[in-house]
């Protein structure tokens, strides 16, 4: 403990430096922009930012990449409030309270909500983040083969179950085509290149991040280019001060956000969005004010905000210690640790000590910075969303064809954009959710790895892969997600609870 | 969209036993002696069965709720094709795949983007703008933003972020 405050202590004093200081403060700036556009997401912006950074080193490559995150996320409320449209899929809850209380004219005061939620929850998932991962990657050194195997199942299959909304076949087919798209290219143990028919490009795989720019940028290109234009809330803003007495109001509704929204993010990919919607739940059932929500209640506001934004810590934290992505967004920042040379996973505690400290202070960084720009940059900040998307898209999209290309120099890869892109299009259009297909494309090859390293080690015996107790209790969990997805299964507990209920109070 | 699952499952079920298929082919390196439990077919093998059985129970569902009946479709896509939201996906996808794949790598990266800025914002403008001033007006606010945007983009990247360019 006081060990991790020497490495907290000592990493905040090596970003006290100008050149630091100062990718703080445009990172994020930048962040809100994207977060703002819609069809903009932190994904993207967190893909597109790791491959013009990829020249720089470690240390400042991250501290912009989870700038640009934390920024993107908070931004993305802007764009709920003013637009009724979620900047980022992060802010869909926002949408419910912000864009009446921004009718009503109260958008400034929305805004304030909002920028006070963002900063407190990003905070406390902060917390979280300093306390449970040492102790996640300590208890992960435990992990094996079979352990592995079932992570990255459970992973893929609560992904899906949670984030396509009402519908986990759809979630789960998301989820198992991103496992199979992540088997194409020379696999790691005999380097046999499947599904390649003989072309060297396929060999090699599709790159996560040109999948990525695709299926969060061609993709969004698409499906606002054929959306009808939006509508700027006109006229006055009025104070965007956050109010210290809001703060202390709903400091329980702050507080219970910001848990459920880390715990959420700890959640292999389900992320944000989630963060946001379970919040916003929880504090309309346990409000005095329940029938205000949806209407423009502060308190609404205050969690979906909450909630999204602790999600981000909280994502980080099995990325660190599992090396597993617990948001889409988080599966770029995966990806850009391995680029400049940081292994996250188990050992992470042991091979780069004070790394998960370096990640804490950045977050603190990024939530001053948040704290700096929302309070001085709202107004001149809301020109971004006056930019026709006529202009602005053609742009990204440039900017997603350098990006697929920069990491490798690969046209190749500028297909993988183009086809993915494509592909998120359909599959979103049809109502499939896009975090389980990426967490799949992520988690591909350790489910590949890990379920013939486990048979190899068990000799062909699957029977480590469920007795063994971590491994167990995860098989327990997937099977159970699995099971309780099924509608027929789902209504039939429900009957036998609410017999079981009504038969306990006739007792 | 019950015709669009009904349709999707069965290709999902096409897919999934596809890739079943080929992973039966894999090769399993029986002459190099290597552990059985290693060859390469195995999980995407698992995964394709998966795909197709999770597909299948999408077309299911779908028939059940009468997705089946496809009858008519192709006469409701063909008048589709005729409204506002189809007309701008297919401009903007023409467009943004003749840059990515068409320009791309056979002209210098700068006129490619210039070219493509230049014509995306004039194309999507150029209806709304209703005299000929006004069209003239999106037409060189379009040039002046494909200027800068290449100008800015060329720079910022070779310059600033060291990236290679296409």
């Amino acid at each position: 403990m006081t060990e991790g405050l020497g490495y907290l202590a000592g990493a905040l004093v090596e970003f006290a430096a100008p050149e630091p200081l100062f990718n703080v403060l445009w990172a994020t700036l930048l962040g809100i922009a994207v977060g703002m556009l819609p069809g903009l997401t932190a994904t993207l912006g967190v893909a597109l930012m790791t491959t013009l950074t990829f020249r720089m080193g470690a240390q400042d490559a991250i501290l912009i990449l989870i700038c640009m995150y934390v920024g993107a996320i908070y931004g993305g409320g802007r764009s709920a409030i003013l637009l009724n449209i979620p900047g980022t899929p992060a802010s869909a809850a926002a949408t419910l309270d912000g864009f009446p209380l921004a009718r009503a004219g109260r958008a400034g005061r929305a805004m304030g909500i909002a920028t006070s939620g963002s900063v407190l929850g990003t905070l406390i998932g902060m917390v979280f983040l300093a306390l449970l991962a040492p102790v996640l990657a300590d208890f992960a050194l435990a992990f094996g083969a079979f352990e592995f195997f079932w992570l990255a199942l459970f992973g893929v299959v609560i992904a899906g179950r949670l984030t396509a909304l009402g519908d986990p076949l759809k979630g789960w087919l998301a989820g198992f085509l991103g496992l199979l798209l992540a088997m194409v290219g020379q696999e790691g143990i005999h380097a046999y290149g499947r599904f390649s028919f003989g072309h060297a490009d396929l060999a090699g795989g599709f790159g996560l991040l040109p999948a990525l720019v695709g299926t969060f940028g061609f993709a969004e290109i698409l499906s606002v280019m054929k959306n009808p234009a939006y509508d700027l809330v006109r006229g006055k803003v009025d104070s965007v001060i956050p109010r210290l007495r809001e703060v202390l109001r709903y400091r329980w509704t702050i507080v219970r956000s910001g848990v459920i929204g880390t715990f959420m993010g700890l959640i292999p990919g389900v992320g944000e969005d989630m963060g946001a919607w379970v919040s916003y739940a929880a504090a309309r059932r346990a409000s005095k004010e329940r029938e205000r929500f949806g209407t423009g209640s502060i308190e609404g506001l205050m969690s979906a905000e909450t909630g999204n934004s602790a999600a981000v810590p909280g994502a980080i934290i099995p990325v660190l210690t599992l090396a597993v992505p617990g948001s889409a967004p988080s599966a770029v920042l995966l990806a850009a640790m391995f680029i400049h040379g940081v292994r996250p996973g188990p050992l992470i505690m042991i091979e780069f000590p004070g790394f998960v400290y370096e990640v804490v202070a950045m977050i603190l960084l990024a939530s001053l910075a948040i704290l700096l720009w929302g309070l001085l940059l709202t107004r001149p900040m809301l020109a971004v969303l006056r930019v026709p998307r006529e202009k602005l898209m053609p742009v990204i999209f440039v900017l997603c064809t350098i990006g697929s290309f920069a990491i490798a120099s690969r046209i190749f890869d500028v297909w993988v954009m183009l086809g993915f892109g494509l592909l998120g299009f359909v599959l979103r259009e049809m109502k499939y959710p896009m975090a389980p297909l990426v967490l799949g494309i992520v988690l591909g090859d350790i489910l590949d790895k890990s379920l013939r390293r486990g048979l190899v080690l068990s000799d062909g015996d699957p029977t480590p892969f469920l007795i063994r107790p971590i491994s167990a209790v995860l098989a327990a969990v997937t099977v159970m997600t699995i099971v309780l997805g099924i509608p027929a299964v789902r209504r039939g507990a429900g009957r036998l609870l609410g017999r079981l209920a009504g038969g306990g109070s006739a007792n | 969209m019950i015709k669009a699952d009904f349709v999707t499952g069965l290709i999902f079920v096409a897919l999934g036993l596809g890739a079943l298929a080929e992973s039966l082919r894999m090769p399993r390196f029986e002459t190099l002696s290597v552990n059985p439990y290693t060859v390469p077919g195995i999980v995407p093998g698992m995964l394709g069965a998966v795909i197709a059985v999770l597909g299948l129970l999408l077309a299911l569902r779908s028939a059940r709720a009468g997705g089946w009946r496809l009858g008519g479709e192709v006469a409701r896509l063909v008048a589709l094709r005729r409204s506002g939201a189809a007309r701008r996906f297919l401009l903007a996808f023409v467009l943004t795949v003749g840059y990515a794949a068409g320009l791309i790598g056979t002209v210098p990266f700068w006129l490619a983007t210039g070219v493509f800025v230049f014509v995306f914002i004039a194309a999507f403008e150029w209806p709304a703008a209703e005299d000929r001033g006004r069209r003239r007006r999106v037409l060189a606010l379009a040039a002046v933003e494909a200027a800068l945007v290449t100008i800015a983009v060329t720079l910022v990247f070779q310059e600033v972020f060291l990236v290679r360019l296409p």
